[in-house]
């Protein structure tokens, strides 16, 4: 209560900084000939879906970071797997009905497992008429016609949530207990296996991701004399984006697993005590991380148009900075550092076209100018080691 | 005395080897094997003071390489590779006064100028010089930071030297993404990354068991105590980070120098991971198992090649089916001998079943066309090093050495977990309550509490 009636000197110091940053802004951008209002706008969307993507993949590191303090280095291996699930989603459909129960079961199996292991499924009927959806859906969508984009964008997200539940349990599960250090370095070395594993599975090359839908068609409209090019997506992204939040709001807030997480995040030892299933709430973490970065993935694949193993590392580097930059283990942090990221990124290099070159530099400083001065991030608690 | 000798005849005997395999024929595998375990045992030491000794888990040790890297490689590059055609990016200032050839003429010291292995020793050391500066700045600022948090920064840190050099201002100076071809070969030899790995060794041995070394694994265990003794935290913990940026940037000068070329991809952050590989699986904190984790880890990367030749298709079927049995086999194995209860749990039958169903597609489809066609398992020895990575800090934290040392002690000393007959005797009078009246009284009180 204290803090709205005397804000701290950091907090003004930031708002200065702010809006010191905003007239040096106001002055470049009427400074600048060609800058019209067109083109701000143009830049508002491509900065606004950017910053959703972002603000996904964030979602998962601040998430993971808020309940075992481990950053995720990984996280980003999840995004490119998902772009890749559903790239052959919608490239290998429709299987012929063999192939497609084989993956079926595999698939259907494992997801089953992990929702299992990740809610409470003891009624035997409901169980069982969960598994019949899951199973016949899949095989279903994978049998009989070539997959939409948001098909392959559903199925891509329960594969890829699939498997970052397996990343926690076959990876982190073990150390729980162990010093932060060796987490943080098995992250680091998860990240690489799957880079090079998505490299030997998938090859090393680009491959082009063309989800033939109405996206990607060019739209434009004018104002004035000018007129603003833009693309579904553009439109798209943020919407998705938007409807994922709201719903990850209502489940965190109002579920009872929702409750669960929470109070997990505050302090796993006495969640235990009350009787949460710490190890359940933390599989479910990574799986809700996974189907975040999943969306983020595919939505990134359309936006760009192109896939390859190694698409992951800058996004997710990218994406934990502006989990950071919110304040990493705050939920409305991530989006605000991510949306806030995707306008820093995008507006830069549109106004001062000279610095363009070191656009994932400004990433990084950014990172640490924020863990140097403001380890909490715009809107987090802090969270530093205190002895 | 005994030691001393003991150890000199042993880097006598290493350097008649080294010796005898330059002289002889088809050696050279071997040979370039051994200056990477040198060149790469030099940074894995000097990554080991921070991670292992000071207990600071830092990311950014391939920045510090790539700055020595491209130092010696502008101070070395010889005239004839300065022409404006060869050296695009990098410009003119740059090009004509970065030259130690330069300065030391200009400083009249012609006689070193003609040494390239004098001039080689300078530009190493400036090399080191650069690159510690480098550390003091970036760690002054970031070590007040703990846990996770620094090692971001670093992380960050070496990202950023890595980025930078593509980008146009930058490019002045280290040409770019073309990177700096053509530097002399002479450091990156077998005899000069011995002497250095030597020298290497012989200062954080030295190091180590100095007050500062003490102090540093103080810090390591607890820092409110350590600052309670009096050791200054800042101050020891911006040293160890000095000294182990200085050398990084040696063995980055060494590595550049290896290669005949520098450039961005030279000195990514699989450089840090390869090292962290390295110094984990050999032990945090010791410098012995940081060298025995280097030599593994170069082995496995110079050696592992087979891992990716191109092979039928079911040779990795099979492959995969013997490592899932044998990680079965052996998991069950492990959970007998420690008596867990059930021995073979869902996750194990998921393994076993995995690996039988392998076996069971190879041999039902092993003349199928996709069966023998030839495919190559690229990124099997990075992926096998991250395995490797993973499993250590699940199953053995403190790698093979844990903190121990070699010491000729260890061979020949006596044994200091068997109790001497002196030890005996004392044990069994201080045990005796009739000999010793301090043993009642401890009792007594211990009744009365």
């Amino acid at each position: 209560m204290t803090a709205s009636k005397n804000p701290s000197r950091s907090t003004i110091i930031s708002l200065l900084v702010g809006a010191v940053f905003v007239v040096l802004l106001g002055w470049r951008i009427a400074s600048l000939e060609n800058y019209t209002f067109a083109r701000i706008i143009q830049d508002f969307l491509n900065a606004l879906t950017l910053g959703s993507l972002y603000a996904l993949i964030a979602l998962g590191y601040t998430m993971v970071y808020g309940i075992i303090r481990l950053i995720n280095f990984a996280h980003g291996e999840i995004f490119m797997l998902g772009a890749y699930f559903a790239f052959y989603a919608m490239t290998l459909t429709p299987l012929n009905w063999a192939v497609s129960l084989l993956i079926t079961i595999i698939l259907g199996g494992a997801v089953m497992l992990v929702l299992r292991s990740l809610f409470n499924l003891e009624e035997p009927k409901r169980t069982f008429v969960l598994a019949l959806l899951i199973f016949a859906g899949t095989f279903f969508l994978l049998t009989f016609r070539k997959l939409g984009w948001i098909e392959a964008l559903a199925l891509s997200m329960l594969a890829t949530g699939t498997a970052g539940v397996l990343l926690e349990a076959i990876a982190y599960r073990p150390l729980r207990g162990a010093p932060r250090e060796s987490m943080l370095i098995t992250a680091i070395a998860a990240s690489f296996f799957l880079q090079n594993l998505g490299q030997l599975l998938f090859g090393a090359r680009v491959r082009g991701f063309n989800a033939e839908t109405v996206l990607n068609k060019p739209l434009s409209f004018h104002i004035g004399q000018e007129t603003v090019y833009f693309t579904g997506i553009l439109v798209v992204v943020p919407l998705v984006t938007a409807v994922l939040l709201w719903v990850l709001n209502l489940f965190v807030s109002k579920t009872k697993l929702g409750k669960a997480m929470r109070a997990t995040a505050q302090d796993a030892e006495v969640a235990q005590m009350m009787g949460v299933n710490v190890n359940q709430v933390i599989a479910l973490t990574f799986f809700i991380g996974s189907i975040m970065a999943a969306a983020a993935g595919v939505m990134y694949a359309i936006r760009f148009g192109q896939i390859h193993p190694l698409m992951g590392l800058m996004p997710g580097i990218k994406a934990f900075t502006a989990a950071v930059i919110g304040g990493i283990g705050s939920l409305p942090g991530a989006v605000l550092g991510g949306l806030l990221l995707g306008f820093i990124e995008i507006y830069v290099v549109s106004l001062f076209p000279t610095l363009s070159a070191y656009r994932d530099v400004f990433a990084f400083v950014l990172l640490i100018l924020i863990l140097l001065f403001r380890p909490s991030g715009l809107v987090g608690e802090d969270l530093t080691e205190k002895v | 005395m005994r030691n001393n000798l003991l150890t000199l005849a042993s880097v006598g005997l290493a350097a008649l080897a080294i010796y005898l395999l330059t002289t002889h024929e088809g050696t050279s595998g071997l040979l370039s094997a051994l200056t990477l375990i040198f060149i790469w045992g030099i940074a894995a030491v000097s990554l080991n003071l921070i991670n292992g000794q000071l207990g600071i888990l830092s990311l950014g040790h391939h920045g510090f390489m790539l700055i020595g890297g491209y130092v010696t490689a502008l101070l070395m590059l010889p005239a004839k590779e300065r022409r404006p055609f060869r050296t695009r990016l990098l410009s003119d200032w740059a090009r004509d006064h970065l030259d130690l050839d330069k300065w030391l003429r200009g400083l009249g010291l012609d006689a070193i100028a003609n040494s390239i292995d004098l001039k080689f020793i300078i530009a190493l050391f400036i090399a080191g010089l650069a690159a510690a500066l480098l550390g003091l700045l970036v760690g002054a600022p970031s070590l007040r930071l703990k846990g996770d948090y620094l090692a971001i920064v670093t992380f960050g840190m070496g990202e950023i030297l890595r980025l930078l050099p593509n980008t146009k201002e930058v490019a002045a100076f280290t040409n770019g993404p073309l990177g700096i071809k053509g530097i002399p070969g002479n450091a990156g030899n077998i005899w000069w990354t011995f002497f250095a790995l030597l020298f290497v060794l012989w200062f954080f041995s030295r190091l180590k068991f100095s007050s500062y070394g003490r102090a540093f694994e103080g810090i390591r265990e607890d820092e409110i105590a350590a600052e309670a003794m009096g050791v200054n935290l800042a101050y020891h913990k911006i040293l160890a980070f000095t000294i182990s940026a200085f050398f990084a940037g040696v063995s980055g000068g060494l590595y550049a120098s290896y290669l005949h070329s520098v450039d961005t991809q030279t000195f990514n952050f699989f450089v840090t991971f390869f090292l962290l590989v390295a110094i984990s699986l050999g032990g945090l904190g010791s410098i012995t198992g940081a060298m025995l984790g280097t030599a593994i880890v170069v082995l496995v990367r110079v050696y592992g090649g087979f891992l990716e030749q191109p092979y039928p298709a079911w040779v990795g079927y099979l492959s995969g089916a013997v490592v899932m049995l044998s990680a079965f086999a052996f998991s069950v194995y492990i959970r007998k001998a420690r008596r867990l209860r059930p021995v073979i749990e869902t996750k194990h039958y998921i393994f076993g079943g995995l690996g039988l169903a392998l076996l069971l597609v190879a041999a039902l489809f092993h003349n199928q066309p996709w069966m023998t066609q030839t495919v190559q398992f690229f990124g099997m020895r990075k992926m096998l090093l991250a395995v490797i990575l993973i499993l250590i800090m699940i199953y053995r934290r403190e790698g093979i050495m844990g903190r121990a040392e070699f010491s000729w002690k260890l061979i020949f000393g006596p044994r200091e977990d068997i109790p001497t007959d002196e030890q005996r005797k004392q044990d069994a009078w201080l045990s005796n309550p009739e000999l010793n009246p301090g043993l009642k009284e401890g009792g007594d009180d211990d009744a009365s509490a």
